[in-house]
């Protein structure tokens, strides 16, 4: 700032001694001639007249005041300093608002005075800080462990399955860690839609949406974002950035990451990554800072954000589905042949097991076998138990079930079983019974019908009183015996026979030989059919004397008479083995004696028949 | 493209939702207003050669039991007070939210609507009440929802009025 020369000496004079009107007067007469050269006289030289500096004093008094009141300002450094104390912060507001000069220009100072201050004592900084950063770090953390949790619960989802082990093998060969591809498979979703909205009024700033993404209108759909925010704050009394994060519907998932002037709304179908957070969080920052002035100062004008949109596309990030691999028909053929295969399988093996059930159903249905066990082992059916051994063999009912003796494996205790069946069958093994013979089961008993050899139904009654306690026993009462029958006959026609004596006399009457012959023919026949029954029959040949006489020589007569008839059978061919004599003297009359008649019927040999050893 | 925030209030039943239905396009059912206490509908109006879209916050009415939810008015660019002709109570609640509103979000343009025109022969609204509101400066407008009379009117001018000193063409 330069101050006016001060006025010369010469017009000092003339102002001092002409009144103020002709000094006026004068004053402009000369400027008329500086300003016109013709009007003026030659010798004054531009600058150099004295009443031009006059006239700038009249005129410029004040403000020359005011200038060298300004140079004491300038001059004085306290003064200084309070005049741009007070205009300062107008000053770098003004500036502020016009453009980011004033920032640059401050920001080294800045710098320098943060460090300087910070190398100073950290704590002020500290302490600026934390409420700011302990939220965010808070928040940041709670991100990051969200997102550690998220790929350990799909690491450990994953793990043990069949596509777990081919995404470890993917891992290995990527050299990457399994988690990342777990992530990378699991993790589908698309961006679909991005609401910049002002957090003040709820209104919408921009909108931007994946291709093909539907929605209602942008514009109601942030207002009814921005109010459901305030109605969740104003409800569960929070206030400030906080406000709803995270809205689920189906397989769509709201994120809401706040600003302190705007929000960021993004629509995402599918499981988004915990890192998506980040990414919205610094999109959303980045547009507060480049365009804060704007958004501070919105009013519903979007003219301002137009490269906003590019930045939130950014934002619109996808992971698509892994495209599956074209198999070839063969590679379809093949589980189906597998199916196939598992289908046949399983078929067989049921088909299996169902034979085999069968086969030990029917063993347990038969008599004398008792199934104790069933196994199977390397493909062969193992069964276990007990086993009459009259019962039917295991292996013949093999075929019946659909089954090879080499498919099944038996192993059998012997023991006896009780069964009637079974009895039947032990008594036609062990008795033979003759084809006239029939054994059955009538009514839980086992009887015997028909008609059998004397000695076979012996043998069968021997057998019978032989059976252990408890066992079904054999009825023969219905058998019939014809040999016992023709030995009765027999036995009666040789008891009927009767010798006659004459008195005193040891052989036979004469008129007994036709007696001999009819008893000694008898005689052959009891032989005969004792021999056919398989016996030894004894007949006792019993002499008889009358009373008459003494007894000892009756004694004698009787025996000898006994004797005479033996031979004399011995004699017509009767095998003298069979006959026992005996006397018995007149001890044995057939009727008292009272008449001649009676003591010859009393003389005479009778006949015994007895079976014997 | 320019937007404006519009509210809608007043007291319980007087008609804002009506007042709205037939004005604009909607998404949301108005269910939203008995849970979330509000629901927003859109209206695309022209000022000057400029399209404006008038987003309505349509808040839930005030009764006995529930206040308006204010902080549905920050961000508002001008409101309307609804009023049921016919309920002269109402335009106490509408004087009642106009003094909580203004204190939200200060001094903005609103239009009091006394709603129910079709049936003036019932209104217990008075015209000393009328006169006695435009007295103390505020915009009264006379409405029907049912026949649609003034609305369109209305939001052209509180639009006009929130644009002032533009000129306002709509």
């Amino acid at each position: 700032m330069s101050v006016p020369p001060s006025p010369r000496g010469s017009a000092s004079d003339v102002d001092e001694q002409a009144p103020n009107g002709d000094r006026l007067a004068n004053l402009l007469l000369g400027i008329a001639r500086y300003v016109d050269p013709a009007a003026a006289p030659a010798n004054l030289a531009p600058g150099s007249d004295p009443s031009l500096d006059a006239l700038r004093h009249i005129l410029l008094d004040r403000e020359l005041q005011v200038l060298a009141r300004v140079r004491q300002t300038l001059d004085d450094p306290e003064r200084l300093a309070k005049a741009v104390g007070e205009v300062l912060p107008l000053a770098v507001l003004r500036s502020a608002g016009r453009d980011g000069r004033l920032g640059e220009a401050l920001a080294p100072t800045v710098e320098r005075a943060t460090q300087s201050s910070i190398r100073k004592d950290p704590r002020t900084f500290i302490n600026i800080l934390s409420p700011l950063m302990g939220p965010t770090i808070r928040k940041s953390i709670a991100e990051a462990l969200d997102g550690t949790l998220q790929s350990l619960n799909q690491a450990l989802k994953h793990s043990l399955s069949w596509r777990g082990l081919v995404w470890r093998i993917e891992a290995r060969r990527a050299g990457t860690t399994f988690a990342d591809v777990v992530l990378r498979h699991t993790l589908v979703y698309r961006v679909e839609h991005l609401f910049l909205i002002h957090k003040e009024s709820g209104l919408l700033i921009r909108h931007v949406a994946a291709d093909d993404a539907a929605s209602g209108d942008p514009q109601l759909v942030s207002g009814m974002l921005a109010a459901i925010q305030d109605f969740v704050r104003d409800s569960f009394g929070r206030s400030g950035d906080t406000g709803l994060d995270t809205l689920r519907l189906g397989d769509q998932v709201l994120w809401c990451e706040q600003g302190d002037v705007a929000f960021l709304a993004a629509v995402i179908r599918g499981t988004p990554p915990e890192t998506l957070h980040g990414t919205l969080r610094d999109t959303l920052l980045s547009i507060q800072d480049e365009w804060r002035d704007a958004l501070v100062s919105y009013d519903g004008d979007d003219a301002a954000f137009a490269g906003v949109d590019d930045r939130l596309r950014t934002c619109l990030q996808a992971q698509a589905k892994p495209r599956e691999q074209r198999l070839s028909p063969f590679l379809w053929f093949l589980p189906l042949l597998l199916l196939v295969l598992a289908g046949h399988w399983l078929y067989e093996r049921r088909n299996d097991q169902r034979r085999f059930d069968r086969y030990v159903e029917r063993l347990q249905a038969e008599p004398g076998i008792v199934v104790t066990g069933v196994a199977k082992r390397a493909g062969v059916w193992r069964v276990t138990g007990m086993r009459d051994p009259l019962s039917v063999e295991p292996t013949t009912l093999l075929a019946a079930a659909g089954l090879t003796p080499a498919e099944v494996d038996g192993h059998w205790q012997p023991y006896l079983a009780l069964d009637p069946a079974l009895a039947l069958r032990r008594f036609q093994t062990s008795l033979v019974p003759p084809p006239t013979v029939s054994l059955a089961l009538d009514d839980g008993e086992i009887r015997a019908f028909g008609s059998a050899p004397h000695h076979w139904i012996e043998r069968a009654r021997g057998l019978v009183r032989t059976l252990p306690p408890g066992s079904p026993a054999l009825d023969l009462s219905r058998l019939e015996d014809p040999e016992m029958a023709e030995y009765e006959r027999v036995r009666r026609a040789v008891q009927s026979h009767v010798v006659r004596f004459d008195h005193n006399v040891p052989k036979p009457a004469g008129d007994q030989e036709t007696e001999m012959d009819t008893l000694a023919e008898d005689l052959r026949e009891l032989e005969r059919v004792a021999h056919q029954m398989r016996v030894t029959a004894r007949v006792t040949v019993t002499g008889h004397a009358d009373s008459t006489g003494k007894d000892t020589p009756n004694l004698a007569l009787s025996l000898g008479r006994a004797e005479v008839v033996r031979s004399m059978l011995k004699a017509r061919g009767v095998d003298p083995d069979l006959l026992a004599v005996r006397g018995a003297g007149p001890l044995e009359p057939l009727k008292p004696e009272a008449t001649d008649e009676d003591r010859s019927i009393n003389r005479r040999v009778s006949f015994t028949v007895g079976i014997g050893d | 493209m320019q937007q404006k925030k519009i509210c809608m209030l007043g007291a319980f039943a007087v008609g804002k939702t009506s007042l709205v239905r037939r004005y604009v396009d909607s998404i949301f059912s108005d269910a939203y207003l008995t849970t979330v206490g509000v629901k927003i509908d859109k209206r695309v109006v022209t000022v000057g050669d400029q399209a404006v879209n008038l987003i309505l916050w349509d808040i839930a009415g005030e009764d006995d039991v529930s206040a308006v939810r204010m902080s549905y008015l920050r961000g508002a660019s001008g409101y309307f007070l609804v009023v049921d002709g016919t309920r002269a109570a109402t335009l106490d609640v509408a004087r009642s939210i106009q003094r909580r509103a203004e204190d939200e979000i200060g001094s903005v343009p609103f239009t009091v609507l006394v709603n129910k025109l079709d049936v003036r022969e019932e209104w217990t609204v008075t015209d000393g009440d009328l006169a006695e509101l435009e007295r103390a400066g505020w915009s009264v407008m006379l409405t029907s929802a049912r026949t649609g009379e003034g609305v369109e009117a209305a939001f052209c001018a509180l639009t006009e009025r929130m644009f002032r000193p533009s000129p306002a063409a709509c």
